[in-house]
């Protein structure tokens, strides 16, 4: 009786935590808190905000380089190369009815391994821009800086994952067999080599944040989704 | 027709269509132009395309599409659904996160030609449909009316499930204006217009947009009309304000009705000076003389009190002695005309006319009959002689000698009469103002009651005064001077001689009683409680002199100096005393003269006080 009480004010005081929104308490890194938490809720749209800066950031950046360092005849040329970036790679919905047959759980794996995935080749495309002549400051600090919140990003999906779905994370650390995949051998150029990885970085950025907030609709079960 | 193969056979029967047609007045098609492909709600999407010049024959168009990665080339799977000149891809048709290759191809019998290919992911290319049922309404809070749009979304967008997000935008306008003002309203399907204006008409619009794409396209207007409504706040103003207006005229009605006692309530009016028998009329007449007359109190000074007092200055003339002559005439006028008889009348003594005459006369006294005219024309003694109070004094040809006589009214009462012989006299003590020059001659500085009217208005009299001064002029103050023989006659009196008359107009005179003769120096004349005049200044002030000590003034004088000269203080009323020696006061003459005030028209200030 005594325990249950404990147990029930322990809920109280931490769903009352919750409701107060004291993320400063509890960082998506907090791994190892178990006190206090944040809900599941939050931290969907904490992880929602995130993609979706991430987003804005590598189309901001992509089109940056396209002005900077791609000449327009090459626009149409693009798809010449056959770059398919992670598509081919694992089976990533590509459509909305495939979305929505896949499972919560899947959706998270799915999103977790985009964010694993690209980790490594930001950190190979910053050092390479870094190597240009006039790469602009700005387009630098949009690597880096998108570096940086897909790391973010990753932490706070495994805290999703683990809440959620309430298992341990899906760590994916084969990238470099991952690598050579995603760029092709003839692509000997560097900036077109850049150029592809922005481009299918944003994509799969997009990506991110369409999965992201799918499941945050799922979640809410709310009969519509749309008072977001 | 439907080509399944790659474009490369393709291209070359179109080429050799083109080369094998040539001057047939057709040509091949023109090159036709992708538009746009749009997808509403991120899962079907559409492209349209622009035809070309189709070369006079009958064209068809066929739009090739290709994958990202892969080299199969797929035709368009319906040409039907999205109107002319479109091809419309179907759920099954898209997918996401592909670019698609597409082009279209324009043939004709002559030949083929291809647009240029063009890049589509179709997540880019979302731009939904625009909301619906937009509804305006007015409704009222307590600010006032305001508008409340309501929308709904459009209904091929899939925001129930999280796929597309989609954010809105409103934009108001009043029918007759030409800009529109924008609100973003979020991610809210509905909208609060506020403070729009009364009995207007107003157009609304709605648009949206997914989180990354293009805007949708403006609603159809929906209009609403204002109905005409006044702010409360603004009736209370008006409200206000007409009380207000209303109060304000009341006010001013009041106020004008009750002009004076306003007037005399805000600006209480100034006192006026009230001096009595001061005339103002007189004043701005211009003759001031007719003023100060009227200023005159009859009662002024009291005289009575001093009766007592001057009954020992009394002064019995006696026909040998130095007799005093009160000559009536007008001292102002200056001109000391033979009006001795006259005076002669009055005094019973001999006056001279003249000063000089005066002079010679006076020179030699003793035994003469013929008394010092000092007064030449001592209007003022005569009057005196009448022992009148009157200002009003027989004889006054001038206004301002009257005040002579009220000087002297008192003590002179008994002592003048018209008559001369017994002797004038006390008018002369009785000018007390009049500083002997000769330390023998004493005069009562200050007899403040009757100096109070004293007043020199004219140099001549100012000649009179000085000469009178020199004579023998009764002092009162006899007390303390030495009581020479003179004394014997009266206790103030003690006469002095004439001896000349100095440049500064200046009498000098040895008492009589001295039997050295004109000795001026009379070293046991104290003269202390007497006072010399000094000088008449051109205001007509009478600046009597203090002597510091006999002995020095005498000193002084004998070298036929002014000296230093003390004015005399001119008391005020002291009833009770008898007038001061201003002598006794030894100030120093500069105090003295500091302290001397003038009153307005010439009058000494009797305020000061004396130690």
């Amino acid at each position: 009786m005594y325990s249950v009480l404990q147990g029930c004010l322990g809920l109280l005081f931490c769903s009352i935590h919750g409701l107060l929104g004291s993320a400063l308490d509890c960082p998506d890194r907090d791994a190892g808190g178990t006190r206090c938490s944040i809900s599941v809720e939050k931290l969907l749209d904490r992880a929602i905000q995130h993609a979706e800066l991430i987003y804005r950031v590598s189309e901001e950046a992509r089109t940056l380089f396209e002005q900077m360092f791609i000449p327009f005849s090459f626009h149409a040329q693009q798809s010449h190369g056959g770059h398919l970036c992670t598509s081919n790679i694992f089976p990533i919905p590509t459509s909305k009815s495939e979305v929505q047959q896949i499972s919560d759980k899947w959706l998270l794996h799915s999103v977790l391994i985009l964010i694993q995935f690209w980790i490594d080749p930001l950190v190979e495309l910053q050092a390479s821009l870094d190597r240009y002549d006039n790469a602009p400051s700005d387009l630098l600090n949009k690597t880096k800086w998108m570096s940086t919140k897909l790391m973010n990003l990753e932490q706070g999906v495994l805290v999703l994952i683990r809440k959620m779905l309430e298992e341990g994370s899906l760590e994916l650390h084969n990238n470099e067999s991952v690598t050579p995949y995603l760029l092709p051998t003839d692509m000997v150029e560097h900036v077109l080599r850049d150029y592809a990885m922005l481009s299918c970085f944003k994509k799969d950025a997009h990506k991110m944040e369409t999965f992201l907030k799918f499941l945050k609709c799922r979640q809410t079960n709310r009969p519509s989704c749309s008072i977001l | 027709m439907g080509i399944s193969s790659g474009p490369k056979p393709f291209l070359t029967v179109g080429v050799l269509f083109i080369l094998l047609s040539p001057a047939t007045g057709f040509s091949a098609p023109g090159r036709p132009r992708v538009i746009n492909c749009r997808s509403p709600e991120k899962e079907t999407f559409t492209c349209w395309w622009e035809p070309g010049d189709d070369g006079g024959l009958p064209t068809t168009y066929a739009l090739y599409y290709r994958l990202e990665g892969s080299e199969t080339i797929y035709e368009c799977p319906d040409y039907k659904t999205a109107g002319e000149n479109s091809c419309f891809f179907s759920k099954n048709d898209t997918s996401l996160w592909v670019d698609y290759n597409i082009s279209v191809v324009a043939s004709n019998d002559m030949g083929k030609s291809v647009s240029e290919p063009v890049e589509v992911d179709v997540v880019y290319i979302v731009q939904p449909n625009t909301p619906e049922s937009v509804m305006v309404s007015v409704l009222e809070d307590n600010h006032g009316p305001y508008l409340r749009v309501d929308w709904e979304k459009p209904q091929s967008a899939d925001t129930r499930s999280g796929w597309i997000t989609l954010v809105y935008q409103l934009r108001v306008k009043q029918a007759k204006d030409e800009t529109w003002e924008e609100y973003d309203a979020g991610m809210q399907k509905y909208y609060n217009v506020f403070s729009p204006h009364s009995g207007k008409e107003y157009m609304v619009q709605v648009r949206c947009k997914p989180d990354h794409g293009f805007w949708s396209e403006w609603t159809t207007p929906v209009y609403i009309q204002m109905p005409d409504y006044m702010p409360k706040v603004r009736s209370m103003w008006i409200m206000v304000a007409v009380i207000s207006a209303f109060l304000i005229l009341l006010f001013a009605w009041t106020m004008n009705v009750k002009q004076n006692s306003v007037k005399h309530c805000l600006l209480p009016p100034v006192p006026g000076p009230k001096i009595q028998g001061f005339d103002q009329q007189l004043l701005k007449n211009g003759k001031s003389e007719e003023m100060f007359n009227a200023l005159v109190i009859p009662g002024f000074p009291p005289t009575s009190t001093y009766e007592d007092l001057l009954v020992e200055y009394l002064e019995v003339y006696d026909d040998e002695k130095r007799e005093l002559v009160l000559n009536e005439k007008n001292l102002i006028e200056g001109s000391m005309k033979s009006k001795s008889t006259s005076s002669d009348n009055d005094s019973g003594r001999g006056s001279c006319d003249s000063r000089t005459l005066l002079m010679e006369k006076c020179v030699d006294e003793s035994g003469t009959e013929q008394e010092l005219s000092q007064y030449g024309e001592a209007s003022w003694a005569s009057s005196d002689s009448e022992g009148r109070d009157n200002p009003a004094s027989p004889g006054l040809e001038d206004g301002k000698v009257q005040m002579w006589p009220s000087v002297f009214s008192s003590p002179q009462s008994h002592n003048f009469q018209q008559q001369h012989p017994g002797g004038l006299r006390a008018s002369h003590h009785s000018v007390p103002e009049i500083s002997c020059v000769s330390p023998q001659v004493q005069t009562c500085c200050g007899q403040q009651d009757q100096l109070e009217g004293f007043q020199f208005s004219k140099p001549g009299l100012y000649r009179y005064a000085q000469m009178y001064s020199m004579d023998t002029i009764e002092c009162k103050h006899v007390a303390q001077e030495p009581q020479s023989q003179s004394q014997s006659q009266s206790q103030s009196a003690e006469y002095v001689e004439v001896q000349t008359v100095n440049q500064e107009n200046v009498l000098l005179v040895t008492p009589l009683s001295n039997p050295e003769g004109p000795n001026p120096e009379l070293s046991d004349f104290s003269g202390e409680d007497y006072s010399k005049v000094r000088d008449v200044t051109s205001d007509n002030v009478l600046l009597l002199q203090r002597d510091l000590s006999v002995s020095q003034f005498v000193g002084d004088y004998c070298q036929d100096q002014i000296g230093q000269v003390d004015p005399c203080f001119l008391q005020q009323q002291q009833q009770e005393q008898t007038c001061k020696l201003n002598a006794h006061l030894h100030h120093p003459a500069s105090a003295l003269q500091e302290d001397m005030r003038l009153a307005g028209n010439g009058y000494v200030d009797t305020t000061m006080m004396m130690s």
